[in-house]
């Protein structure tokens, strides 16, 4: 990834998070997209596996500042995905949309799985409706932001050759 | 290039260890240690996110009062926009409260559905049918007078036609009873066309035809039904006189009346049974209660002035009798006696056997007991003429 790309790719992560911290407060859906894991999925797929992990690890342990239930589980969390995203990239065709809304969904899936389960906050049949219906419905409005945001930025991303 | 990429795989796995031990490191940390690390975060890293984060919740917060209190205004005017339908509604229920009161007995309430079909436009459907009471052709009523009748009755609803319908008759008469004639819708003349809003207008105004030619109503005067066509009880307002209209009937008069029921405001009716329909309805509506409530008054005080004469009558016997009595006693003149005994027989005795006084004293006696016999004489004939005058009730 050339400079260029490093750049677009750094200021487009930082346009998503901004928008986390602003427009996920601004619209408090129940289920609302998760910016974040956009911007990881976006950056995961143009760096090596170790970097993806550890900024997989530093976005999620930011993210569990503000939240000291599950400290350290958002970023055990984020950093199995950016892991995972950035090795799935050279088996899949990581810059066709629609397999990117997959893995966007599959990822936050799985990262509110393991936040629920960590925080243990919920037991039962509540955690298992959250996980099954809350953390599915949040999955599938991030799958579709992150698609949405995608395909807004194609002409301005550059993705990798694997 | 191979031990490059055998190096950065390594690499990765390294870090992606790292990272993995870290988090389950950070997972596990006591409170008091995790705090500073967090803590330290929150000061630095997210430090510009969390202003971020809470200017993004104050707008959010500003947006939602400022909905809160654009809500809150529009319940308000809504609120607002009511008061005046809520207050006619009101007055509404107040005053079939009070035809309620004075009709006491014999009627069915009913709400009711105007047509909005063209066809419909004169008709209205009732809320309560034959179980409630209602018989074809009962009389549908209002507080301000005639609506209709009733045609089609059904187990829980019934149709009525409005005084605009075509079929619509009724006999009617002036309050003080000097016109008759027979009401009917006014329908407009040819030539005019048919969706004008003239004729729409004017379709809803009244003509009372046949009135006798000697007989004239002044605008303003208002129609009750005369209660001779069988069907409508006398009494009952059907509308006020517009003015006189000109038709080809040489004969008689047609006039042009305003219904005395708006038909806009036609929301809550009363229907009348047969039984209450052919009992009689005075003291219910306005005037002709009033008319008759004044009636009798007048034969009150009629009566009254009788009593009042007759005791008078009776007061002023007395007190010639006495006059005549005290002035005669001791009197010996015998025609003063006997004049007295032609005048008041039962003083006779009383003046025979009084002594006799100076002839002066006998002759005024005489004078003032033929002036009192003539003024009960004058009372005797005014009372009776009052009560010839106060007998007869109109």
């Amino acid at each position: 990834m050339n400079w260029g790309a490093t750049i677009r790719t750094i200021f487009l992560c930082a346009l998503l998070i901004f928008l986390h911290y602003t427009l996920r407060p601004l619209l408090a859906w129940r289920a609302s997209a998760d910016f974040l894991i956009i911007a990881l999925l976006l950056a995961a797929v143009r760096v090596r596996p170790g970097v993806a992990a550890m900024l997989g690890f530093i976005m999620g342990l930011a993210s569990d500042s503000l939240a000291l239930g599950a400290f350290g589980a958002g970023a055990l969390a984020m950093t199995l995905i950016g892991f995972s995203w950035s090795k799935l990239k050279a088996v899949f065709f990581a810059d066709h949309v629609l397999l990117n809304g997959f893995f966007l969904f599959l990822g936050k899936w799985a990262y509110e799985v393991v936040m629920n389960v960590m925080e243990r906050r919920m037991q039962g049949a509540e955690l298992l409706m959250q996980i099954l219906v809350w953390s599915s419905l949040s999955a599938f409005v991030t799958a579709v932001a992150g698609v949405l945001a995608l395909m807004a930025l194609r002409p301005v991303l550059e993705t990798r050759a694997a | 290039m191979a031990r490059t990429a055998r190096f950065g795989n390594r690499l990765d796995i390294v870090l992606f260890g790292g990272c993995i031990l870290l988090s389950l490191m950070s997972m596990v940390l006591p409170p008091n240690l995790r705090e500073p690390v967090a803590g330290s975060l929150r000061r630095s890293l997210v430090a510009p996110l969390v202003r971020l984060q809470r200017g993004a919740e104050r707008w959010r917060g500003a947006y939602l009062s400022s909905m809160r209190e654009e809500l809150r205004r529009d319940t308000l005017a809504l609120a607002a926009a009511r008061v005046p339908t809520l207050e006619s509604e009101n007055d509404r229920l107040r005053q079939m409260l009070g035809l309620a009161s004075k009709l006491q007995w014999g009627f069915i309430p009913a709400e009711a559905l105007q047509g909005r079909g063209r066809i419909e436009d004169f008709t209205i459907t009732l809320s309560a049918g034959s179980k409630a009471g209602i018989r074809e052709r009962s009389l549908v009523v209002a507080p301000e007078g005639v609506v209709g009748v009733v045609q089609t009755v059904d187990p829980s609803m019934s149709l009525a036609i409005l005084f605009a319908h075509p079929d619509f008759r009724v006999s009617a008469m002036s309050a003080d009873g000097s016109a008759f004639g027979i009401v009917q819708p006014h329908i407009p003349g040819t030539g005019v066309p048919a969706q004008s809003s003239y004729v729409q207008s004017e379709r809803w105004l009244l003509e009372m035809r046949g009135v006798p030619f000697r007989s004239t109503l002044k605008p303003g005067a208002v129609v009750y039904s005369s209660g001779l066509g069988g069907i409508y009880p006398r009494g009952i307002p059907v509308g006020v006189v517009l003015g006189e209209i000109k038709t080809a009937e040489a004969w008689a008069r047609t006039y042009l009346l305003r219904p005395s029921v708006n038909p806009a405001e036609i929301t809550a009716v009363m229907v009348l049974t047969p039984q209450r329909g052919a009992a009689a309805l005075t003291n219910v509506w306005g005037d002709i209660g009033s008319v008759d409530s004044a009636t009798r008054r007048v034969v009150v005080a009629g009566d009254s002035l009788a009593r009042q004469a007759a005791a008078a009558e009776a007061a002023a016997r007395r007190a010639a009798i006495d006059s005549a009595v005290r002035s005669l006693t001791g009197a010996r003149d015998s025609a003063a006696a006997d004049s007295l005994a032609r005048v008041i027989p039962g003083a006779a005795p009383i003046a025979r056997a009084a002594p006799a006084p100076a002839t002066t004293a006998r002759d005024s006696a005489a004078l003032r007991a033929r002036r009192d016999s003539a003024a009960a004489r004058a009372r005797r004939d005014s009372v009776a003429r009052r009560r010839d005058t106060t007998g007869v009730r109109p």
